[in-house]
């Protein structure tokens, strides 16, 4: 927007009175300041500053010059003599009110924002080093819940915006725009800026797909004159965070086997019959798996960058290289970036923007069954012979290996591999015509492709299923992506009366192609689907998507005090069956800059700004595959050699689309200029919910597509930033978020229900999603030693009882928190400050189904267990109070129960840094402008009360995956990293 | 440029934008087959026919993904004779099949969900097919069309019978005419809710639609597939649980005065299993070609047989099995167990149960893990006729199809001339049958509905809570209560799985 004002600005105004003044720009240390726009009030004419930060422009006595540039504040100057050569210096901004907020189709400065969004600059975005998007925001944005769930290098993070709005499986992730066009790619180390839209005010405009928030992500351009170089290095280190799970030494574990051997009778160890078959010096037998699974491991990112730009040319080209190693065993990801980013203009009518993105990465990933094992095995068994090689296990082993399975997880980690290889281009052109000082015209395009490759190998040596055969397993995906919008924006400024807005047309489609071989009969030390001999298997398919879709907008302000915006969006998908493809998504949005108004200003001192918005608008999310609503027979299975159609889906010729409305009503206040605050309300209904209604087993199908019932959801947010302190060379700053979602389903006819690994949540009206339905624990009987579950009788009586197929499956938490947020603190003296980042998570429930196994009571005796929290205790005679039940009488104690279900809330120190400015002295003595390094610690400290890896747990819902479900994940990583960071 | 060009440009992407959005809106699917189209061509139903096969073996998505455990004829074989006296547990687990063994079943166990749920998606792709040639007018009757209806038909018969065997009380337990059977569905338009048939009513379907289906069935596809002799195999089954001597003999003597099977004799039979697609032997089965090797994680064979790392391993050939083979160790069903041994020569245990591996389910081209599972072969029609004449009180006939048997096994100097003393004629006919059709998911049945209990008064851990030093190697054990579960226990049944319960109200639950 700030571009096309530029160019509508220079209107040929040549009237006699008017004669050119020059002058200078400059920031706050100095230095010359180019590309600040400089405008004459109340007109559209205005002028950048040039290389050297020099402007000219015609004017007349008397004029007002405003000169505006991103992250200062506007400052005003009275044209009192056409000769003079007039300095302009910048003051950097704290509220800044002009600030520019990138919206997606449209710019907007914060004035004029009638929405609920929240922008986080490439400052604070950085303080973590991650390649990861989400795990910057967490805790940054109110309403915004982001969940590291993995810990392997170059996992991303689930990011929910103000709650669940949808109970579908598959993506429940916003939408990402970057650089104004939906999808794309981009380095972290490139963003400039994140926004996150999360009203229908703001999402509106993406209409069908906004169900789930946007999140707008802007990379970086030329901004300045002279060229600009910045050099990044980040080398840390990492640690596993393993949370509150702790396997038990050879002692522990010996002491936890002895109670197998306590007599039903008299209630003691019977010793003679243990050791018989226990040898007492397995207690010092001490290996430790966990510790020798993982290590600490490095982590290396470089980044260089190089940016400019003059009256007709700006560039912004970089390279970035991250090297992550994985703390278990032969993980790690290595990702190389590149971007150019070039902006042309050709004259004051055409501009055009080329941006390409380019990315390759390779990824070792982990097994889940060695991950498993490494918990599991026993300290009892060593992984290594006594030589130091490493021991071959399998089933003809002779000796006694104790642990469950016979295998050696370290010597199949030794012997496979499992890896990815991916590449991606995103090819970027926008079109820029100024046909009028009015109107204008843009398009924006992009073309995308990426592929990846996936590699699991496992060699004939291994042990296991594989050994003597090896297997060799690859995966290619294609995708190639396009994308055109193309509309007409205008700009009318009629003296109080301000409308802009925009319409067009936007196309949309992709298609996926994927295959893959297997195989088996491998030669050793050959790992190429080509030399398999035996029981080859290819697959592969390619799926389409089309979407299209209508857009409009209208803003209208008044004085800079009342604003309204109106947007109104068509889309249509070819995810629907024809005759519902198509729907319709409006929404409005207002606000009242009450500080703009005189009685305000006359009247109040304190307060600098005070803004009131209000939102409603439609919303919708077509993310759910295509071919859904169709009868279906897949065609992906054989038998006898002979093609087989197998029932797949049963059809529903009316699904159509989920739509949510959203209500939002927002007041920003500033004081001070140091204290700022945002606090919203919202109430979003999601109507026609895309449910996967189960159907009863016996129609041959789990479930059907419909839209069945509704959900709502609450919420409040706050948002405070203050700077407590200032001074010429002390600054202390504070930040928090807070925000409260609550979640409920209606007019759902039947309840239903979803099962993973037998545990079930339910879904029914009034009651939160992910509610999870369970049989409820009640402890042990302290007569019998028994497990006890609750029976709910037909008159609703309950009583204990120790059967678990008389337990009655009962509403005994839910997986989605209470609230979230974040909070964040920074001391600053001279060049030094110290920055400290936390995150919390209020009342959900996680199931630690781990524990079903790393906590039983004797059911697994052979395989590890977790070291027990302080006020566990088991059951040993008559009388005991006890939470754990006797070994001897614990029949079907570890099922699925209420037992398992923890408390999951947390508060987080996500990250602390101390970064040092080099004096200005120091850093021109090497020729630098500027020179930071900074000593950071991610992932600090974790305080909560749940008995596992660390809380953060899944949110989505996948094949073996169930929201607040945990089991064996990646562990989260402790990180220590050293930065610096040059300009020049 | 003018901004007259600067227009120009202007419209003509705009007309570029909407002639490229004249998108086409209907995109099908690559991989899968709309229910519409199927009938368009006769490909159309013989694949959906195929599909239904491919059942048996398949991992199909259950719950929201694809567990290695799950497959129908697993689950078929596990959850018969782990609860059966013929195969011993040696191993604790958390995998659901652990409770076929203990008798502790739950609504909520997957090995079950999943076999009805299995099950039933055979029984829609059979009816799919039966609505498209009967109904849709678009397909000719020819010969070729009406051996895949019938092997449809056949299908259907099939799973509702294994449904009632697993789900309901056996024709000969009980009241047939009240107890719940199963829920029939035999259109392909069914309410989404429906009650459970009584027994009687389920078994006169099964009856109807494998008579159906014997009628059909003229230009069989190979022992891959369903037949004609298929389908009176299946009736003979039947009306043997239905304990119709009669029906149960004149159906054997179809099958096996067809001309079309002999019995394996004993020379070949070690070798049969692996190779029963060439045999005489098989009436029918499912082809388990190479790339339906389920693994270690998924065959049939991995639970009961390793070879050091193809499988588990982990249950076995039961005591109480061997001892009633133990009399004649020439015999060539031995070939099917195979002893772990330790250098020293005596018998290898886990956890205390000695391992006696069971290899019907292994060897397919040499692997540990692939085997083709026969469903019907000409041996068990003997059987059958000889308990029908046994129940009639024929002996003489009765122990002639048991001698047809034992002439096969290795047994020419053992025959019957008459019944030993201290055995019933049922007793020596039923036991020639636990023999020959081990671990062929017939056990359990066969003592049930015959009203024998299920003893399994050896060491394994069946036992609840039993450690390995509890295992005493010279004495069997006493005392436990699973040690005997009467032929009437209700836990004899599975229950009907939670799912089924609450998307249905209609359909009540087992006791």
């Amino acid at each position: 927007m700030k571009k096309i004002l530029f160019f509508v600005g220079f209107v040929f105004l040549t009237l006699p009175l008017f004669s050119q003044v020059t002058g200078t720009v400059f920031d706050e240390d100095n230095n010359t300041l180019p590309g600040v726009n400089v405008v004459i009030k109340g007109t559209t004419t205005g002028t950048v500053t040039n290389l050297n930060g020099k402007f000219s422009i015609n004017v007349k006595k008397g004029d007002v010059l405003v000169f505006q540039y991103i992250g200062y504040q506007k400052q005003e100057l009275t044209i009192e003599s056409l000769t003079k050569a007039y300095n302009v210096t910048m003051v950097p901004d704290v509220v800044n009110m002009d600030e520019v907020v990138v919206m997606g189709y449209s710019n907007k400065t914060k004035t004029e924002v009638a929405s609920a969004v929240s922008v986080v600059n490439a400052d604070k975005l950085l303080d973590v080093t991650t390649d990861d998007v989400g795990t910057m925001l967490q805790g940054k944005v109110s309403g915004v819940q982001v969940v590291s769930e993995s810990g392997q290098p170059g996992s991303g993070s689930q990011i929910r915006i103000r709650g669940i709005s949808t109970i579908k499986p598959g993506n429940e992730e916003p939408l990402y725009v970057v650089d104004g066009i939906i999808g794309g790619s981009f380095d972290p180390n490139d963003v400039q800026s994140v926004t996150v839209l999360k009203d229908a005010g703001a999402t509106g405009m993406y209409g069908a797909r906004a169900n789930k928030g946007v999140i707008i992500v802007t990379t970086k351009t030329g901004t300045t004159g002279k060229t600009q170089f910045n050099f990044k290095a980040s080398v840390g280190m990492k640690t596993a965070d393993q949370g509150n799970l702790k396997m038990m030494n050879g002692q522990q574990f010996y002491d936890w086997s002895s109670e197998l051997y306590r007599d039903p009778e008299t209630h003691e160890i019977d010793k003679i019959k243990f050791y018989q078959y226990y040898p007492r010096e397995l207690a010092s037998q001490n290996y430790d798996w966990v510790n020798n699974g993982f290590k600490p491991a490095m982590t290396q990112q470089y980044h260089l960058s190089a940016s400019g730009r003059n009256d007709k040319f700006g560039y912004f080209v970089s390279g970035n290289y991250f090297n992550d190693k994985g703390t278990f065993r032969n993980t790690g990801y290595e990702k190389v970036n590149i971007r150019l980013n070039t902006e042309y203009h050709f004259n004051k009518w055409v501009s055009m923007k080329n941006n390409f993105n380019v990315y390759a990465n390779r990824g070792s990933y982990y097994d889940y069954m060695d991950m498993y094992y490494t918990y599991l095995a026993l300290p009892w068994d060593n992984p290594y012979n006594d030589d130091g090689t490493i021991k071959y296990i399998d089933g003809n082993t002779p000796g006694k290996w104790w642990s469950r399975d016979k295998i050696n997880p370290f010597h199949t980690i030794e012997n496979s591999d499992h890896n990815s290889k991916g590449f991606g281009l995103d090819y970027d052109f926008v079109l820029n015509v100024n046909i009028t000082n009015w109107l204008s015209f843009s398009s924006s395009n992009r073309l995308s492709f990426s592929t990846d490759k996936s590699h699991d190998f496992v060699s004939p040596v291994a042990a296991g299923p594989f050994h003597d055969k090896g297997y060799i397993h690859e995966r290619q995906n294609n995708w190639w992506g396009g994308i055109t919008s193309n509309m007409l924006k205008f700009n009318f400024d009629l003296g109080k009366n301000s409308i802009t807005g925009l319409a067009g047309i936007e196309i949309n489609g992709g298609s996926n192609d994927y295959m893959w071989v297997e195989g088996k009969g491998l030669p050793e030390g050959f790992d190429v689907p080509s030399v398999a001999s035996s029981e080859l298997k290819i697959g592969g398919t390619s799926t389409l998507e089309y979407f299209n879709s209508l857009i409009s907008q209208v803003n209208y302000n008044y004085d800079k005090r009342y604003f309204l915006t109106a947007s109104f969006r068509a889309d249509q998908t070819s995810n629907f069956p024809v005759d519902h493809n198509t729907a319709y998504f409006p929404s409005v949005a207002a606000s009242w800059l009450v500080s703009n108004e005189t009685f305000f200003k006359d009247n109040v001192s304190f307060m600098d700004m005070l803004k009131l918005r209000a939102s409603y608008g439609v919303t919708g999310d077509p993310d759910i595959g295509a071919s859904r609503f169709m009868g279906l027979f897949s065609l992906s299975s054989q038998y006898n050699n002979n093609p087989a159609a197998i029932p797949y889906q049963l059809a529903n010729y009316n699904l159509t689309w989920e739509r949510t409305n959203e209500f939002n009503l927002g007041i920003d206040m500033s004081f001070f200029q140091r204290i700022s605050l945002t606090l919203d309300l919202y109430n979003n209904v999601t109507n026609d919910l895309i449910v996967l209604v189960a159907q009863p087993l016996s129609q041959g199908f789990e479930h059907r597509w419909e839209n069945a019932g509704k959900v709502t959801n609450k919420g409040i947010e706050l948002n405070l930033n203050a700077i407590a302190v200032k001074t010429n060379s002390f600054e202390w700053n504070i930040g928090f978020n807070f925000a409260k979602n609550s979640n409920i389903l209606s007019g759902i006819e039947n309840p239903f229900y979803s099962t993973v690994n037998g545990v079930s949540q339910i879904y029914r009206n009034d009651a939160s999603i992910y509610t999870f339905i369970l049989p409820k624990w009640l402890g042990v009987d302290p007569e019998t030693g028994a497990p006890l579950w609750e029976k709910v009788n037909a008159d609703g009586s309950k009583e204990p009882t120790s059967k678990y197929k008389e337990a009655t499956p009962q509403e005994v938490g839910k997986a989605l928190p209470d609230f979230v947020g974040g909070a964040s603190t920074s001391l600053s003296w001279k060049g030094l400050t110290l920055y400290a980042s936390a995150a919390y998570q209020y009342g959900n429930d996680i199931y630690n189904y781990t524990n079903r196994f790393m906590d039983n009571d004797g059911h697994e005796p052979y395989i590890n267990a977790i070291v027990p929290k302080s006020d566990w205790k088991r059951w040993e005679r008559p009388g005991d109070i006890a939470t754990h039940p006797s070994m001897q009488n614990a029949e079907l104690s570890t099922e699925n129960s209420s037992r398992y279900l923890e408390d999951g809330s947390f508060i987080k120190i996500r990250n602390i840094s101390l970064s040092y400015t080099l004096p200005k002295k120091w850093s021109s003595a090497i020729k630098m402008r500027n020179v930071v390094v900074s000593l950071r610690a991610d992932n600090v400290y974790t305080w909560t009360n749940y008995w596992g890896q660390d809380p953060e747990v899944t949110l989505s819902k996948g094949d073996w995956s169930m929201p607040g479900v945990s089991d064996f994940k990646y562990p989260n990583n402790h990180q220590y990293v050293f930065n610096v960071n040059f300009n020049f | 440029m003018k901004t007259k060009n600067i227009l120009q440009s202007v419209v003509l992407l705009f007309v570029l934008a909407v002639t490229s959005s004249c998108t086409k809106w209907d995109v099908a699917p690559r991989d899968q087959i709309s229910t519409e189209s199927l009938s368009e061509t006769k490909d159309g139903i013989i694949n959906v026919t195929n599909g239904v096969y491919a059942l048996f073996k398949n991992q199909v998505e259950f719950s929201g993904f694809i567990d290695d455990n799950n497959a129908y004829l697993r689950q078929y074989f596990q959850m018969s004779d782990f609860a059966s006296d013929d195969i011993v547990c040696g191993q604790v687990t958390t995998d659901p099949l652990y409770y076929s063994f203990t008798y502790t079943h739950s609504p909520d166990q997957s090995n079950s969900r999943f076999f009805w749920y299995v099950s039933y998606k055979m029984i829609s792709g059979t009816n799919t097919v039966i609505d498209i040639v009967e109904n849709s007018g678009k397909i000719e009757r020819t010969p070729e069309v009406n051996q895949i209806l019938g092997e449809n038909y056949f299908l259907r018969a099939f799973s509702e019978f294994s449904l009632l065997k697993f789900y309901a009380n056996l024709p000969t337990v009980g009241n047939p005419d009240s107890d719940p059977g199963i829920i029939l569905r035999t259109t392909a338009n069914e309410p989404t809710k429906k009650a459970r048939a009584t027994v009687t009513e389920s078994y006169n379907q099964v009856i109807a639609d494998a008579k159906m289906a014997a009628s059909l069935m003229n230009t069989s596809r190979g022992k891959e597939f369903a037949s004609k002799a298929a389908a009176w195999a299946l009736l003979s089954r039947v009306y043997l649980y239905l304990e119709d001597n009669a029906n149960t003999i004149a159906y054997a003597d179809s099958v096996i005065n067809s001309g079309e099977f002999t019995i394996e004799p004993a020379s070949s039979f070690p070798t049969y299993f692996p190779n029963a697609i060439a045999s005489d032997e098989t009436i029918f089965l499912i082809a388990y070609t190479q790339q339906d090797n389920r693994g270690k994680f998924g065959s049939i064979a991995s639970m009961i047989y390793s070879d050091g790392n193809s499988g588990w391993g982990e249950e076995f050939a039961s005591e109480s099995l061997r001892k009633v083979m133990a009399e004649h160790l020439e015999d060539v069903r031995w070939k099917y167990i195979d002893t772990l041994y330790k250098d020293d020569g005596t018998v290898m245990t886990k956890n205390g149960i000695p391992i006696f591996y069971i290899t019907k389910f292994s060897f397919q081209d040499g692997d540990p893990n692939l085997s083709s599972p026969v469903m019907f072969r000409i041996s068990e029609m003997y059987l059958n006729r000889a308990e029908a004449y046994a129940k009639m009180g024929d002996e003489a006939k009765a122990l002639a199809d048991v001698n047809e048997i034992r002439k096969n096994r290795g047994l020419e100097g053992s025959l019957y001339t008459s019944v030993p003393s201290g055995k019933t004629l049922l007793d020596v006919v039923l036991e020639e049958r636990r023999i020959e059709l081990a671990f062929e998911g017939q056990r359990i049945f066969d003592l049930v509905r015959n009203h024998r209990d299920i003893i399994r008064k050896y060491w394994g851990y069946h036992i609840k809570g039993i450690q390995v030093p509890d295992i005493d190697p010279n004495n069997p054990p006493t005392g436990y209560p699973e040690l005997v579960i009467p032929w009437n226990d209700p836990s004899v049944l599975y229950y009907i799985p939670a799912d089924e319960i609450l998307a249905n109200d209609l359909c009540v639950q087992n006791p």
